[in-house]
C-alpha cells in the first residue's frame, strides 16, 4: 500500500522541483527579458509596493523575479500577509504550501533607520519551566557577498518568521533590509541560495510618494 | 565534482558490492594518503592501531585518523570446527604478512556477537565470557558483553542486530581494505555469510582544504552539504578524535581497570568491547537551526566559551565535567553538552593503577572511538535490503565504532548522553529536546554489541574448548 504513496510523492518532488529549477534558472524573469535590460518591478506587483513605501515613509525594494510558484502580488494568490511595526519596521511575506510538509517561503524585511541586528525572544519549556532568551534574530553571519549593486551578508540561522530560512542582509542609508527563503522540501539549500541571488539581482527601488 | 548516479548505485550483490567502491573512490580522488611508516610490530590487542600521526589544530593535539574504513557484518552457517578456526586465522595472518598495521597498510579487527556465543560455543562461552564486576549484583552476574539496548533518544524502531560476527578494516588505501574483506570472505566461503558491508571515510582536512566531509556530501548532493565548514573532520563541524578525548592505547582492554572479571584461564585477555552502531545525522537542522554558540553549547558544554569558526575545542582531563557540573548546568542554562554529559561517565573519576602498570590519571578518557563519516544508506550493501530499510541514494551519517571495557560500560556513556547520569539521576530533558542538541538531529537505525577478542583468539574463539 505504500508503494504508490512513495512514489507519488517522489514524482511530486521531482516535478515541483524540475519547476522551481526551471524557474531560477531558464526562465526569463517577468521584468528582466534581457541581460541589458534594468529589472523592473511588474506592473501588477508595484501597487502594493508603493503603498508599503508610503505607509514606512521609507524607501522599500520590489522583486522583479520570485521563485515559482510565488509572486510579488501582495495582493495575489501566494500572498502571505504585511505586517508594520510602530517602529516602522515591516515584513511582507510570500508563501505556497502544498500538503503534507512542502514549502515555498519568502520574506522580506526592513529596519528603517536601524543598523543594528534587531533582537528575538528564544521560549523553550524545559521541565515544564518557561525559558525566555534574548538572542540575535540573525546568526551565523556567513562572509559577506557582492551581488549586482548590493554587498550582502548571509545568515543561515535565524529566527521567528526566518526560521529555517537562509537570510540576506544588506545596509543602505542607516536602514537594514533582508530577504529570505525557506529551506524545506522541494527546495535545497543550493537552490535557496541562486535564488536569493537571483532575487537580489532584481531589486527595484520604490521611493515613497507621499 | 558532482556525481553520476552510476557511481552512487549500489552493487547487486554481496561479492559484488564487497569489491564495489561507490562514492568512497572519491576520498582516494581528493586526497593523498600520508606516507607513514612508525612501526610495524603487532600487539596483542586487535583493536590498536599502530603508528597514527598526530596532528595540530587550535594547539590541541588529533590523532588523525584513516582515511578508509570498512566494516563487514556476517553469520555463521554451519556449526564451526577447528578446520574453520585454522582457516580464517590463515587469512588474516596472511593480510598481517602482506601489509604491515599501520595506516598505510591494513589493520582488520575480528569481532564476535553474542549470537555467536549462544548458538556456536555456548558451553564454552559460559565459562569463559568475561563478567563485569561493576554491573554484577550479589547473585546476579553480567556479561561484559550484553544485547544491545535501544536508549531514550532512539526512535522506537532501531534494529538490535544479531550478526555473528564484525570485520572492521582500516587503511589509508582502499585496495588495501578491498583486498583483506575479499580475502577473508573467499577463503571463508561457506562458512561465513555475509549480512551487510558499511563503508566510509574520515578526516583529510586535517593539513588544510575543505576536508573530505564536505567534499564528498557535496559531491553527494546530501542537503546541507555547502554549509558543513572546511576542514571539518566530521559532517556536524567539530573535531572527535582530539587527543585528550581518546583513551590511552590499552585502557580498554578488559583487564586494564579492573571493571571486569576474566574467569579462570582469562581467555580474553588483551581483549575489549566493541559497540556498532548506524545514526543518520540532519546536517540542515544542525547548521539552519542552531547557530555557532548554540552547537558548542550542545556539543560540549552550555556558554562555553569559544572563537567563533573553532572546530577542535580543547577537552583536557583537568576540565573534564562531573554529574554535578552537568546538573547544575541544566539548572542553569536549560541544556546540556553533549561531551559534558558523557564526562561523567567516559572519564575517570579518580586515579587509576591499571593493570598494565600505568598510572591513568583522574579526568582520562576511557572509550577509544573508531567511527567514521558515510553516505551508506543506511548500509552500502545488506543480504535483507527490506529488513535493514536499505534507501536509494546517498545520506549524510555515521557508522560509530567505539572500544570500551564492557557493553554497562558503553550503555552509561550512551545514557549520559541521554541525560541519565551515572548516580541515576536523570536531568528534565526530553529525549531529542533542542536542550540536547546533537540528539535532536541523530537517528540511529541500527546497533549491536560485540566481544573483541585478543589476537590470539580472534578466529572462532572458543572453538577449541567446544572442540
Amino acid at each position: 500500500m505504500l508503494g504508490w504513496k512513495v512514489i507519488a510523492v517522489a514524482a511530486l518532488a521531482l516535478a515541483v522541483s524540475a519547476g522551481l529549477t526551471a524557474c531560477a534558472d531558464d526562465e526569463p524573469a517577468p521584468a528582466a527579458k534581457t541581460a541589458a535590460a534594468p529589472p523592473a518591478c511588474p506592473a501588477s506587483w508595484k501597487p502594493g509596493w508603493q503603498q508599503l513605501a508610503n505607509r514606512v515613509k521609507a524607501p522599500v525594494y520590489c522583486p522583479a523575479w520570485m521563485p515559482s510558484p510565488l509572486d510579488g502580488d501582495m495582493k495575489g494568490p501566494t500572498k502571505n500577509g504585511v505586517s508594520v511595526e510602530p517602529d516602522r519596521s515591516w515584513l511582507a511575506s510570500f508563501l505556497w504550501h502544498e500538503p503534507p510538509a512542502q514549502d515555498v517561503h519568502v520574506n522580506f524585511r526592513a529596519y528603517p533607520g536601524r543598523t543594528v541586528i534587531p533582537r528575538c525572544e528564544d521560549t523553550q519549556v524545559v521541565s515544564g519551566k518557561v525559558r525566555h532568551r534574548d538572542i540575535p534574530c540573525f546568526s551565523d553571519a556567513q562572509p559577506p557577498r557582492r551581488i549586482g549593486r548590493f554587498t550582502v551578508t548571509p545568515y543561515t540561522v535565524n529566527q521567528g518568521v526566518d526560521q529555517w530560512h537562509v537570510l540576506y542582509l544588506w545596509r543602505e542609508r542607516r536602514s537594514i533590509y533582508t530577504v529570505s527563503q525557506h529551506v524545506a522540501k522541494p527546495t535545497t539549500y543550493r537552490q535557496v541560495v541562486a535564488n536569493l541571488d537571483r532575487m537580489m539581482r532584481g531589486l527595484v527601488r520604490i521611493e515613497p510618494t507621499v | 565534482m558532482r556525481l553520476t548516479r552510476r557511481e552512487l548505485l549500489l552493487g547487486g550483490t554481496a561479492a559484488a558490492a564487497l569489491g564495489a567502491v561507490g562514492v568512497y573512490e572519491l576520498v582516494d580522488r581528493l586526497t593523498e594518503a600520508p606516507t607513514r611508516h612508525f612501526g610495524e610490530g603487532r600487539a596483542p590487542e586487535q583493536h590498536l592501531l599502530d603508528g597514527l600521526r598526530i596532528a595540530d589544530d587550535n594547539g590541541v593535539e588529533i590523532v588523525v585518523p584513516t582515511l578508509h574504513h570498512q566494516m563487514v557484518t556476517a553469520t555463521v552457517g554451519s556449526r564451526p570446527g577447528l578446520e574453520e578456526q585454522a582457516s580464517l586465522e590463515r587469512v588474516l595472518r596472511h593480510l598481517e604478512d602482506e601489509h604491515p598495521g599501520t595506516p598505510d597498510g591494513l589493520a582488520v579487527t575480528a569481532a564476535w556477537g553474542l549470537p555467536y556465543f549462544r548458538r556456536h560455543v555456548a558451553g564454552a562461552a559460559e565459562r569463559h565470557l568475561p563478567v563485569d564486576r561493576r554491573a554484577s549484583t550479589s547473585g546476579r552476574p553480567r556479561r561484559a558483553l550484553l544485547d544491545a539496548i535501544r536508549f531514550p533518544s532512539d526512535p522506537d524502531d532501531v534494529l538490535l542486530e544479531d550478526n555473528d560476527v564484525a570485520f572492521l578494516l582500516r587503511s589509508d588505501n582502499l585496495e588495501h581494505i578491498q583486498e583483506g574483506a575479499k580475502a577473508i570472505f573467499d577463503a571463508m566461503d561457506g562458512v561465513l555469510e555475509m549480512t551487510s558491508i558499511r563503508k566510509g571515510f574520515a578526516g583529510g582536512g586535517f593539513d588544510g582544504g575543505p576536508g573530505l566531509p564536505k567534499q564528498l556530501a557535496t559531491a553527494a548532493g546530501v542537503p546541507g552539504a555547502d554549509l558543513i565548514p572546511d576542514g571539518a573532520e566530521l559532517f556536524l563541524g567539530f573535531t572527535s578524535t582530539q587527543k585528550h578525548a581518546l583513551g590511552p592505547p590499552r585502557i580498554v582492554n578488559f583487564e586494564t581497570l579492573g571493571l571486569v572479571d576474566l574467569g579462570p584461564d582469562s581467555y580474553f585477555h588483551g581483549g575489549t568491547h566493541m559497540h556498532l552502531s548506524h545514526v543518520f545525522e540532519d546536517l540542515e537542522a544542525w547548521y539552519l537551526n542552531f547557530d555557532f554558540a548554540e552547537r558548542v553549547d550542545t556539543t560540549f558544554r552550555p556558554r562555553l566559551e569559544v572563537e567563533p569558526g573553532t572546530k577542535t575545542v580543547p577537552q583536557p582531563p583537568d576540565q573534564a565535567a562531573s554529574s554535578g557540573d552537568v546538573q547544575s548546568d541544566f539548572r542553569r542554562f536549560g541544556a546540556i553538552g553533549h561531551s559534558s554529559s558523557m564526562q561523567s561517565t567516559s572519564r575517570l573519576q579518580a586515579d587509576v593503577m591499571g593493570a598494565d602498570g600505568t598510572l591513568y590519571r583522574k579526568g582520562t578518557a576511557v572509550p577509544q572511538r573508531a567511527d567514521f563519516n558515510t553516505l551508506d544508506n543506511p548500509f552500502f550493501w545488506s543480504s535483507r535490503p527490506r529488513h535493514d530499510l536499505m534507501a536509494e541514494g546517498p545520506a549524510a551519517g555515521l557508522h560509530f565504532v567505539v572500544f570500551n571495557p564492557s557493553s554497562d560500560d558503553f550503555h552509561r556513556n550512551r545514557l549520559a548522553m541521554d541525560g541519565v547520569l551515572p548516580d541515576g539521576t536523570k536531568v528534565g530533558l526530553k529525549p531529542r529536546a533542542r536542550g540536547q542538541g546533537l540528539n535532536s538531529v541523530l537517528q540511529t537505525t541500527h546497533r549491536q554489541n560485540f566481544l573483541v577478542p585478543p589476537r590470539s583468539h580472534r578466529s572462532f574463539p572458543l572453538v577449541e574448548m567446544a572442540a
